[in-house]
């Protein structure tokens, strides 16, 4: 039956090189190729080595406290991000209480390590206590999801976040007892104490960058025991799980059970940051345990990618570094203006298009302002506000009036939104000439509107990102593009 | 006997508002079986526009039209508007993700519901807003009315829960006797079978959202003709409101009525007799214990599923 | 023990609120056996692997195998006691690796914990290990379509007929006695039925597989069949060999119609 030429060529179905092409078609040409080709190929554990090695000499390179108490927040975000990783990413479970985890590991600390009921025990067994209530609490809360559909199973996480909040908030008077402290937490919690020696929170006044090396290898035990799990039994267990469950469940996989499992180390590693944070603030509050945080490690996750270890790092790094620098508003407006340029050069490379709306903007703009200059002085006479030469320069550019009218704050912030969600819309030219009038429109809502008020502007941002995130690239920066057969 | 009087007016008139939030919920969950946190913003969204409105025509203390009309206006002013802000969230935030694997949307809703809370945070701040409804027409809304006893039972109340009443009467006729309530009620059974009969399920999808997007900024009026509004009310608002979609059975009208007041009596009689602070972890222990021992609710039938 | 009866349904019903799908159905399947179940569509079929699965549970009757009662077991605890199945409309891993599904489906008789994973005992790396290679055994009973590469290609690259093949490689991995195939040529072209029969047999005669298969295509049906049980409407209307079952008027009359029976 076997054809005398058969053996020369490709036999398709059967050859390997054949079976490949779709994924040399995929690779990139040139340079640019054997590049991401190279980079792929580097090992997991060099990735974390070299990133670890950079925030160790960052201490070395800025001397200020202030920067590395933003790291050591920074490597608290990726802990937290990658404890939700496990139970949103690996498990696919909708956890809404997740930030309460991180308040059962603070309060425990807290409980442990403090004046409030005298116990002060060392930190090498109050951490991983905590770690392990922070666990069997998760077991508990997530008990419900063996009988609950996924947005029911959101509702009691939810559930248990009030529980949590009210608890903490209404604790001082818990049946007769001073348990949580109520609003004025609990004070006077005891620093790190690492083989009998304690760390002190602060030297002449500078944060310790010892914290920030325990947090980052914290952070390091962690993202490695987590990649462990990953790449075994159980971490394949729930890869099928997250496939298809009810499969899953037939091949002989616990669901409801493994589910449980990812539920409790997810709540344990945030229960470890909230350790950390706790002896570093050597103070526990109920108020910094809400809502927003929730969100904001949320977006995290899903900007940098769920199920993707490295990616969710990268999210929370991102995130954290974005909200520190919307915190300035003159290093807000410098990021505004950055990102929108690099955005506008990852939309149209460099092109013809991109002169045109950029030239376009710049032009408009330049009218716009004149325009309403001419009309009344008082138009554009608003300072930038807060110096630097960027004000300076925005100022003459974007229209800021010395006193803004009431109403020209939601009317603009609503047309932007509008005109930015019609834009999705269109196609072509039309889009080109739309974008014009709305770039500027979003300088002006931006320097108006948003800059002055930093609290809701940041928040803002972070739920018109996660819903961007979701709908444009569910997949994140890092995460893997699934394949779904609906 | 008087606390009790007054506290089953508390109820009435705060479950007639949940109610409206809760067919709102259950519209939505019935035909896209998704949980749409952003409902609640939506509501709070709703009294923001009333708000605006009352203002525009006025304010409560010199109001250009006579009070019964501008009821009406700011009502219908704010159910326009939320209205347009339901299709907005629907094409926007949901329909890429239709096909998407449940938590997608979820994850979206969520994104949708901070989004909203803090824009209007954004546009007007976090204090509160007074509709001042006292000062209209020198406080006739609440001088006039009736005793119950003890009571005083003001006409204010009086309209909010008939309006609610009307409103949810509509619904119900919309629902049952219009081809458009029949096609809805048919993709809520089942989708793909309904397409294939030729129902629009894009324009099916987009009416349950207008109707409870609507019904959300009535609520939204309602709630704050009686008390302050905020930018962050709405994802606690809607929660209750869900709580009370679930107690009556979650795709069910009847039961979304039934499950608002029933929640309205539960928190006005927890308020009254043991305390305010409790009174939201109340509702969440309600919605659990439903949820878990009888999910279908009150008038909802039990989820059959085949495999 | 070739003989004795592996799985037992005795008097089993199954009522979804008021419509009755399975009723009072006595079913038997040897060790060692091929029994097929035909009938119309709407028959119950897959309801009852459903039923022997744990997926539903039955509303009335119990379900033995090997001699205990599984009737109320989980899902999982069912297929640990050594039942397993394929499914109608495919439901592999399709985001895993061809490898990985099967190494997937050893969860049920293997016991690494996250804890002795994390560690990296050396229990649990030789664990690893001969799940990899059992793996790779499985799949290489299949022959040369699901070896060598495609062992590290995603599910979703394969083709229609190797997803069939490999849901079936995957279901053996849980080291099952007794496999469930439901409809497993469906979809299939003439060649690829055939190889499917041969595959079925082979999976009695060389895997020591006592199997239970839906099937629609009555060419399988009479290449594997040891005995033919007919359903219609939730009840059993015919049993035997499949001469016997094809041939009997209450079965000719489920799939034709009344009168075809007269008629033929």
């Amino acid at each position: 039956m076997t054809e005398p030429n058969e053996q020369q060529g490709p036999r398709i179905g059967k050859d390997e090189w054949v079976a490949r092409h779709g994924d040399n078609r995929d690779r990139r040409a040139g340079v640019a190729g054997t590049i991401e080709e190279r980079l792929r190929n580097v090992p997991w554990w060099a990735w974390l080595a070299l990133f670890t090695g950079i925030v160790c000499l960052l201490p070395i390179g800025f001397e200020s406290g202030y920067v590395r108490r933003i790291a050591f927040d920074t490597v608290i975000f990726m802990l937290l991000a990658l404890g939700l990783n496990v139970v949103v990413g690996w498990g696919g479970l909708l956890d809404l209480g997740y930030v309460a985890f991180f308040g059962v590991g603070a309060y425990t600390y807290a409980f442990l390590s403090s004046d409030k009921f005298d116990v002060h025990l060392p930190s090498i067994l109050t951490i991983p206590l905590a770690c392990v209530v922070g666990g069997v609490i998760g077991l508990l809360v997530g008990l419900p999801s063996r009988r609950l559909v996924g947005d029911y199973l959101a509702i009691v996480t939810l559930f248990f976040f009030q529980i949590f909040l009210t608890v903490t908030n209404n604790g001082e008077n818990l049946f007769g007892t001073d348990v949580t402290g109520g609003p004025n937490g609990i004070i006077n919690v005891d620093p790190l104490s690492l083989f009998g020696r304690e760390l002190p929170v602060s030297a002449d006044g500078i944060f310790n960058v010892a914290y920030l090396y325990v947090a980052l290898g914290a952070f390091v035990v962690v993202y490695v025991a987590l990649r462990l799990v990953d790449r075994s039994r159980t971490g394949r267990a729930w890869r099928s799980l997250r496939e298809d469950a009810l499969a899953a469940e037939l091949m002989g996989m616990p669901v409801s059970w493994l589910k449980l499992m990812a539920f409790a180390f997810g709540a344990a590693v945030a229960a470890l940051a909230g350790t950390l944070v706790t002896a570093l603030n050597g103070s526990v509050f109920p108020q910094s345990f809400e809502f927003p945080l929730l969100i904001t490690i949320f977006t995290m996750v899903i900007l940098g990618g769920a199920g993707s270890q490295a990616g969710v790092v990268v999210g929370a790094i991102l995130i954290s570094v974005l909200l520190e620098v919307l915190r300035e508003p003159g290093d807000a407006r410098f990021l505004f203006y950055t990102l929108g340029l690099l955005g506008l050069f990852a939309a149209f490379r460099l092109s013809v298009r991109l002169a045109v709306v950029l030239g376009g903007t710049l032009v408009f703009g330049l009218i716009a302002h004149a325009v309403a200059g001419s009309v009344d002085d008082a138009w554009t006479a608003g300072a930038g506000g807060d110096g630097g030469r960027l004000a300076d320069w925005a100022v003459h550019w974007v229209i800021v009036p010395a006193d803004l009218a009431a109403w020209v704050t939601p009317v603009s912030y609503i047309g932007l939104v509008s005109l930015t969600l019609v834009l999705t819309l269109l196609r072509g030219w039309t889009r080109l000439a739309l974008l014009v009038p709305t770039l500027y429109l979003a300088a002006f809502v931006w320097e108006n509107v948003m800059l002055p008020k930093p609290e809701p502007t940041r928040f803002v941002i972070l739920g018109a990102l996660l819903v961007a995130v979701m709908v444009a690239r569910p997949a994140g920066l890092l995460g893997e593009k699934r394949v779904e057969i609906v | 006997m008087d606390t009790f009087v007054q506290l089953t007016l508390n109820g009435l008139t705060l479950g007639s508002v949940y109610a409206l939030i809760a067919l709102g919920y259950s519209l939505v969950y019935g035909i896209l079986k998704l949980l749409n946190f952003a409902h609640g913003d939506v509501f709070m969204v709703g009294s923001f526009i009333g708000f605006g409105a009352l203002q525009l025509l006025g304010g409560s203390t010199d109001p250009i039209v006579p009070v019964w009309l501008l009821l009406i206006l700011v009502t219908l002013a704010a159910m326009a508007g939320c209205a347009v802000l339901g299709v907005a969230i629907e094409r926007f935030a949901y329909r890429p993700l239709r096909d998407a694997p449940r938590i997608a949307p979820l994850i979206s809703a969520l994104g949708v519901s901070f989004f909203l809370a803090y824009s209007v945070q954004l546009m007007f701040g976090s204090e509160q807003r007074d509709y001042d409804a006292f000062s209209l027409d020198g406080g006739a809304l609440f001088l006039t009315g009736f005793n119950i006893g003890n009571v005083r039972v003001p006409l204010l109340r009086i309209i909010i829960i008939l309006s609610a009443f009307v409103l949810m009467v509509l619904l119900w006729l919309l629902v049952t006797k219009t081809r458009m309530g029949k096609a809805m009620r048919a993709t809520s059974h089942d989708r793909e079978a309904a397409a294939m009969m030729g129902i629009d399920i894009d324009r099916v999808i987009v009416f349950a959202f207008v109707l409870g997007s609507a019904l959300a900024g009535a609520a939204g009026v309602m709630f704050a003709l009686r008390a302050p509004t905020a930018a962050t009310i709405g994802f606690i608002a809607g929660l209750k409101g869900f709580t009370a979609a679930v107690i009556g059975g979650i795709g069910s009208i009847p039961g979304a009525m039934a499950g608002g007041l029933i929640l309205g009596f539960a928190e006005a009689f927890t308020q009254g007799y043991i305390s305010t602070r409790w009174s939201d972890l109340l509702v969440f222990v309600i919605l659990i214990s439903f949820m878990l021992l009888r999910p279908q609710g009150l008038f909802g039938k039990a989820d059959i599923k085949k495999v | 023990m070739a003989g004795t009866r592996l799985l037992e349904l005795r008097g089993v019903s199954m009522a979804f609120g008021g419509l009755s799908v399975i009723d009072g159905l006595d079913l038997h399947v040897d060790e060692d056996e091929i029994l097929s179940v035909i009938g119309p569509n709407g028959a119950g079929k897959t309801t009852l692997f459903n039923l022997v699965t744990g997926v539903y549970e039955p509303t009335g009757g119990d379900i033995v195998f090997a001699g205990e009662s599984i009737k109320g077991l989980e899902p999982h605890k069912i297929t640990q006691r050594g039942i397993a199945r394929t499914f109608q409309t495919l439901r592999l891993f399709l985001n895993m690796s061809v490898r990985e599904n099967v190494m997937a489906a050893a969860y049920g008789h293997t016991k690494a914990g996250a804890f002795r994973s994390i560690l990296r005992t050396p229990g649990q790396r030789r664990e690893e290990r001969e799940i990899r290679a059992a793996a790779e055994q499985r799949l290489a009973f299949f022959g040369e379509r699901l070896t060598g590469y495609r062992w590290d290609q995603p599910a979703y690259s394969l083709s229609y007929a190797n997803r069939r093949r490999l849901e079936i490689a995957r279901a053996t991995a849980t080291n099952a006695r007794m496999l469930l195939l439901d409809e497993p040529a469906a979809g299939m072209n003439p060649k690829e039925t055939h190889e499917i029969t041969e595959l079925i047999a082979k999976l009695r005669d060389e895997g020591g597989f006592t199997i239970l298969v839906i099937e629609h295509d009555m060419h399988v049906v009479e290449g594997i069949s040891d005995r033919v049980v007919a359903l219609d409407h939730g009840v059993k209307i015919a049993e035997g060999s499949f001469e016997q079952v094809a041939t009997d008027p209450r079965v000719v009359e489920a799939y034709l119609g009344t009168g075809a029976a007269e008629r033929k």
